[in-house]
């Protein structure tokens, strides 16, 4: 199966399990890392793809995942910065794929969060709405289904 | 002409109207004030006491417009206000003012403080005595129209992803619609998701409504700062913009003193009546609802409760509408101790958290906050501005609770049945 497009993006997230959801999910917003310098968020992300993680490291990761997203938010009054607003964006992601249990929603929230990284980014650049992450997700989405499914 | 004492000085003389003057000659000095102040309560520092903070305005009052102090002055026994006196107090009437109207209202003879603080904030702005982050706000308001420098690309980029996320399109200067939908800086920074909830509501009770390219920023840095010019240039952009789509309503959005300068202040400040209605966005909801249009599925389980928005309840007398339509999805809704009219501030309202060396003060006024939420232990916290949540936010996370924290907006979005 190849996604095209956003309904079959959230059937194919729908019907997987919550491992390979968050498995799945993790790996999606990987594919925005370049936009967050910040550690913590990278840590919550390795975890995430980890089938074996307990719901105490997930706790410890999801702790350190909302302070990135936390101190990342643009405060009232101050200029935006759309490069450190990405970083937030990809904060709020990663937060869906350290819970312990991921729904589609979640999985579907999670990936809106990192085309709104990317959006931040295309803004930031003067690109205006030029956002291309979507079809990354659709072909990031269709090689981690592939590979799981060439694996099992 | 550039800030300077004298200058200061001078506005701060002409910003002592009647209400001022019968104001200062009323005080009994009663203290009442500072048990309102969380960030008298907090600190238990006196410097905090609100009417304290009004001390270099009081003096200009007393030596300029009283017998007595008029005499004094001649025999030079009164002490002039000084620039560094000035220095000392901005962080009275800036880091620790958050405008939120508590002191005003237990005030037994009536002095509304927060009037008098923004009268303040003129003669501190005019001396050069305001905060770098208020003052960078406001430049940024003037050159590009948004205290946070969101530009109208930005908002077509967050439209789009909107329109994507939820599915539903999201109008922009469209002629003769009901509603017109303004938005605060930090939701379209921050919140996106406010705007995708907008649309789904709107579809969902049948109204029409749109953004508009030239009034789409509702967030007055004028009001802040305590300059009437400007809050009245923020004011009139977004009345140009309604009378040109000719809208029956603006949607003051998640944001306080949004609310309060279009809603409370924007027509005295043009100088004439709106040609429309304004109405905060929780206001519009409680129409759709006493109305049925609000046909919500689910019930939240978890246990939540609302932090009331000062500028929205105290200042604008908006307090059971959110409540009616907290009680549309939540099962288990309970109230904070002083919750509704003289619920706590957040701490950072006022422009208060735009300024960086206010952090501290901050989150120890914040303690406040915790012992409200302690007291009732929520799973999940509902607000109804964006600046409130990102400092409850910066709060919980700052005292380690683990309390996620929504929009009210968004919440009601939540609970319209996917089907449509």
């Amino acid at each position: 199966m190849t996604i095209t497009n956003d309904k079959e993006f959230k059937a194919a997230l729908a019907v997987l399990d919550n491992c390979t959801r968050r498995q799945a999910t993790a790996y999606l917003i990987r594919q925005a890392l370049d936009l967050t310098p910040d550690s913590r968020v990278r840590a919550g992300l390795d975890l995430a793809v980890r089938c074996d993680a307990n719901e105490a490291e997930l706790a410890v990761a999801a702790a350190g995942v909302n302070s990135a997203r936390v101190a990342s938010y643009t405060q009232c009054g101050h200029d935006a910065n759309w490069t450190c607003q990405a970083s937030h964006f990809v904060a709020r992601a990663a937060q869906e794929c350290v819970k312990p249990e991921i729904s589609a929603s979640g999985a579907w929230e999670a990936a809106m969060q990192a085309r709104m990284a990317r959006i931040c980014q295309s803004i930031a650049a003067g690109e205006g709405t030029s956002n291309r992450e979507a079809e990354a997700q659709y072909r990031a989405l269709d090689d981690y289904l592939k590979a799981k499914g060439s694996a099992s | 002409m550039s800030a300077s004492l004298n200058k200061g000085v001078r506005v701060l003389k002409e910003m002592i109207d009647a209400p001022i003057a019968s104001y200062f000659s009323s005080c009994v000095h009663c203290g009442i004030c500072a048990e309102a102040c969380l960030f008298y309560t907090e600190t238990g520092d006196p410097k905090y006491t609100p009417i304290h903070k009004l001390e270099p305005m009081r003096r200009i009052y007393e030596q300029e417009y009283t017998l007595l102090g008029r005499l004094a002055k001649v025999v030079g026994l009164a002490k002039a206000v000084t620039d560094a006196e000035l220095a000392e107090w901005q962080e009275l009437v800036y880091n620790s003012c958050t405008l939120c109207g508590r002191c005003s209202v237990v005030c037994p003879v009536g002095n509304d403080i927060v009037y008098m603080v923004r009268k303040m904030r003129e003669g501190m702005s005019a001396a050069g005595h305001s905060p770098e982050g208020i003052k960078g706000a406001v430049t940024r308001t003037i050159n590009i129209g948004s205290p946070m420098g969101v530009k109208l690309p930005a908002v077509k980029a967050q439209m789009k992803h909107a329109e994507a996320d939820y599915g539903v399109p999201i109008p922009l200067d469209q002629e003769g619609v009901e509603y017109l939908v303004t938005l605060s800086s930090m939701e379209i920074i921050n919140f996106p998701e406010y705007l995708g909830a907008i649309a789904k509501i709107m579809r969902h009770v049948g109204k029409t409504w749109t953004l508009s390219s030239e009034a789409f920023e509702a967030t007055n840095a004028g009001m802040q700062i305590g300059n009437s010019d400007l809050a009245r240039v923020i004011v009139s952009r977004v009345v140009a913009g309604a009378e040109k789509l000719k809208v029956k309503t603006v949607i003051s959005p998640e944001c306080g003193h949004a609310y309060t300068a279009l809603r409370w202040e924007g027509a005295n400040l043009i100088g004439r009546p709106f040609t429309f209605k304004v109405q905060h966005i929780v206001e519009v909801l409680e129409e759709f609802r006493a109305a049925g249009l609000l046909k919500l599925e689910g019930m939240a389980t978890d246990r939540l409760t609302f932090h009331d928005p000062c500028q929205l309840a105290r200042r604008g007398g908006v307090i059971q509408p959110q409540r009616n339509l907290m009680k549309m999805v939540a099962k288990d809704f309970v109230e904070m101790p002083d919750a509704g009219f003289m619920n706590w501030c957040c701490g950072g309202g006022g422009g208060a958290s735009s300024i960086e060396e206010g952090e501290e003060l901050r989150l120890e006024a914040f303690k406040r906050k915790k012992r409200q939420l302690d007291a009732v232990k929520p799973d999940r916290l509902v607000t109804a501005c964006a600046n409130c949540r990102i400092v409850l936010e910066e709060g919980l996370e700052h005292y380690k609770m683990n309390l996620p924290v929504v929009g009210l907006t968004e919440t009601i979005a939540e609970h319209i049945p996917d089907a449509e």
